[in-house]
């Protein structure tokens, strides 16, 4: 059984560390390999991870996430098929297993049963980027998410104004998203200039913990996060390493935390 | 002629409510990152059209750049040899770059030069939207980079040429099924890296709010001069039985229907494509066809054409301006309420119905818009001689010159 977000944001903070979220997505290279994939992440220390349902339009994500999207679903992935991975894993695993996709996934699925059935296979929160708060009179996946227990992780971006950071405050649950640049998801080999000035920023306004994703790739980025953020979020920089290189890769990136 | 012409900037009992829902479709279903940037847009629309410059200025460049009023032209040989309804043609393939889309790039690169904007993002799927683009970028000196799949890239080849003369920029996208929903996903992208220095020039009646209001407004330009063009030929106070337009998007639909959406006789007829095959997995794009399925997608929530796991599905029309899996949510809307009726035409019809108007009238049709055609050519004989029918011929066809060739050989 693994524990809730909450819980391992409170582990990181009594080790006065920073945590390490890690991402894959299901299905790419194929669902086996996600399972080693997972398996050999949480081994590595990560303090939790971001299961990527596919989708045919990921708006959010670069060329090396959409095309993993695509080569999941070209192979036949299903949203039941990554639910049940998501069991298996959420039972082999005791960090925290996040859900992460597009919405209409759970709109087609039907925003209760999709709620229902991630809390059954022990999913212990949501990151959806198209389903910002403002939609929320109209859908309700918040709410029910939150009936459920499970936090819905809202996203900011630089360009968050902060009448919207006072909001986005007011709604957020465990932990909140700063997404670090203006763009989609994809290794780069710096961080962006504005980061510092963007995160205190946010840190005036969002009290809960803050991970901050987008370009983050290197030991060196990690450790630039230090004071800034709580939880540093590793996405495309691992997608295409090697299982075999998976876990030196990490223990690197780990040691920097 | 005196002007009792409708403004511009009105409203129907069909409007969004304030957060761009039409019932429940429409919204804002976008990344946190462009949400500031809607909300700029939204507001600096609601400024311009209170503003009796902006508003004079749309005008203005409608009259002198676009050459507008596009004409209404009674097609008398095709309305004998069909022998029922009177069919007329609202002609916006004679609008200065061939098509409706320059309606609404005109508006929007108006706007984009009041927010102070350098550069305009597009996709296009025909490239008619994307020359439309190009064209008011070079007018109004702005850079511009289009969007545009591979396989459009293809079967569009003249209106890429055209784009590069005019100084754009075509990005191919190789995402996807490498067509027009690849395209709009990718220069959502493309804004997402800059939206504080670009401006989103969405081509059709589309995406998250305010764009579906916003492109309906610029194009109802052409259902207000056809209910006054009308009356010219039929009497005062007549209004056209039927109104029938292609429905890709929608935005050509929405601009001739919107002025007459609050007089229900008006029968109003969005046509989309039946592709090879309208009862087929990724032959067609009938979103409306059997069982509608509401999704949220691209930043709008609409009927779309998806498996089930709510993954779009690829389409297929011989029109790339049709072949898209999603639909405005106005007309979602309509649909859903009753208001519009709609029909798919296949593309054998719709080759057909090019040909014929070719042959009859000398006007040759957009692919999309022959869509249209068709359905009139089925509609007409069936009606009495007293009725009239109003086709929007959105776009002239010199553009499907090479596509056609191909398929008649
Ligand atoms: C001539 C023409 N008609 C119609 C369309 C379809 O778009 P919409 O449904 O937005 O009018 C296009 C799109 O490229 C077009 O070029």
């Amino acid at each position: 059984m693994s524990r809730t977000i909450s819980e391992q944001l409170t582990i990181i903070k009594q080790q006065h560390r920073l945590g390490v979220m890690t991402h894959v997505v299901m299905g790419y290279p194929s669902l086996h390999e996600t399972k080693q994939r997972v398996l050999a992440m949480a081994a590595a220390g990560v303090d939790s991870i971001e299961l990527q349902i596919p989708f045919s339009d990921p708006l959010a994500d670069g060329p090396a996430i959409t095309k993993a999207n695509q080569q999941a679903l070209a192979a036949g992935v299903t949203v039941q098929q990554c639910l049940q991975l998501a069991e298996q894993l959420t039972r082999a695993v005791d960090i925290p297993l996040q859900c992460i996709g597009y919405y209409n996934t759970i709109h087609h699925f039907g925003v209760q049963q999709f709620v229902q059935a991630s809390q059954a296979a022990g999913i212990q929160g949501f990151t959806i980027p198209d389903m910002p708060l403002t939609e929320e009179p109209y859908e309700h996946f918040y709410a029910l998410a939150a009936q459920a227990n499970l936090p819905v992780i809202q996203l900011i971006s630089p360009a968050t104004p902060i009448e919207r950071l006072r909001l986005i405050n007011q709604h957020a649950q465990a932990m909140v998203y700063c997404v670090s640049r203006f763009g989609v998801t994809g290794a780069h080999t710096t961080l962006p200039d504005h980061l510092i000035t963007y995160l205190r920023t946010v840190r005036q306004y969002v009290t809960l913990p803050l991970a901050v994703g987008f370009g983050i790739s290197t030991p060196k980025h990690i450790r630039a996060l230090h004071g800034l953020a709580d939880v540093a979020v590793i996405g495309s920089a691992l997608l295409n390493v090697s299982l075999e290189n998976l876990t030196q890769q990490l223990t690197n990136l780990c040691a920097e935390r | 002629m005196k002007s009792s012409m409708k403004k511009l900037f009105f409203k129907t009992q069909y409007e969004p409510d304030e957060h761009g829902h039409f019932g429940e479709f429409g919204g804002q279903y976008v990344p946190e990152l462009l949400i500031p940037a809607l909300e700029e847009l939204t507001q600096a629309y609601e400024q311009a059209k209170a503003d009796p410059s902006f508003v004079a200025t749309v005008h203005e460049v409608f009259k002198n750049y676009v050459g507008r009023p596009s004409p209404l032209y009674f097609a008398e040989r095709l309305t004998k040899q069909l022998g029922g309804a009177k069919i007329f043609l609202k002609n916006e393939g004679l609008n200065h770059t061939g098509a409706h889309k320059i309606n609404h790039c005109v508006g929007q690169a108006l706007l984009a030069q009041r927010l102070g904007k350098t550069r305009l993002i597009a996709e296009t799927g025909a490239g008619q939207h994307g020359v439309a683009t190009a064209t008011v970028a070079a007018k109004f000196g702005l850079h511009c980079t289009v969007h545009m799949g591979a396989v459009d890239v293809q079967r569009q080849a003249p209106n890429v040429f055209w784009m590069q003369q005019l100084g754009a920029e075509v990005r191919v996208v190789h995402d996807g099924s490498q067509t027009l929903k690849d395209a709009v996903t990718s220069a959502l992208q493309d804004w997402m890296t800059d939206p504080i220095g670009s401006y989103y020039l969405l081509g059709s009646a589309l995406g998250p709010h305010p764009y579906p209001v916003m492109v309906r407004d610029f194009q109802s330009i052409i259902g207000i001069e056809v209910a006054e063009q009308f009356q010219a030929y039929e009497g005062q106070g007549s209004v056209p039985d039927y109104l029938v337009a292609c429905v890709g998007g929608g935005s050509n639909a929405i601009g001739l229907f919107n002025a007459f959406l609050d007089d229900k006789q008006v029968k109003l007829i969005g046509v989309e494509a039946g592709g090879r095959n309208p009862n087929q997995v990724g032959e067609h794009a009938t979103r409306l066809g059997r069982q509608p399925q509401v999704g949220v997608i691209e930043g709008y929530k609409s009927f779309f054409l998806q498996d089930d796991d709510g993954n779009l599905q690829p389409t297929h029309s011989v029109s790339a301006g049709l072949d898209y899996p999603g639909i405005g949510p106005e007309h979602a809307y309509l649909y859903q309420q009753g208001r519009a009726q709609y029909v798919a035409v296949t593309d054998v019809q719709a080759v057909q119905a090019f040909r014929a108007l070719a042959n009859t009238e000398g006007i040759v049709p957009a692919l999309e818009s022959a869509h249209a055609v068709a359905y009139a050519i089925q509609l007409a004989p069936t009606l009495p001689p007293k009725k009239t029918i109003v086709v929007n011929i959105s776009g002239r066809g010199d553009k499907d010159y090479f596509i056609l060739r191909e398929l008649i050989h």
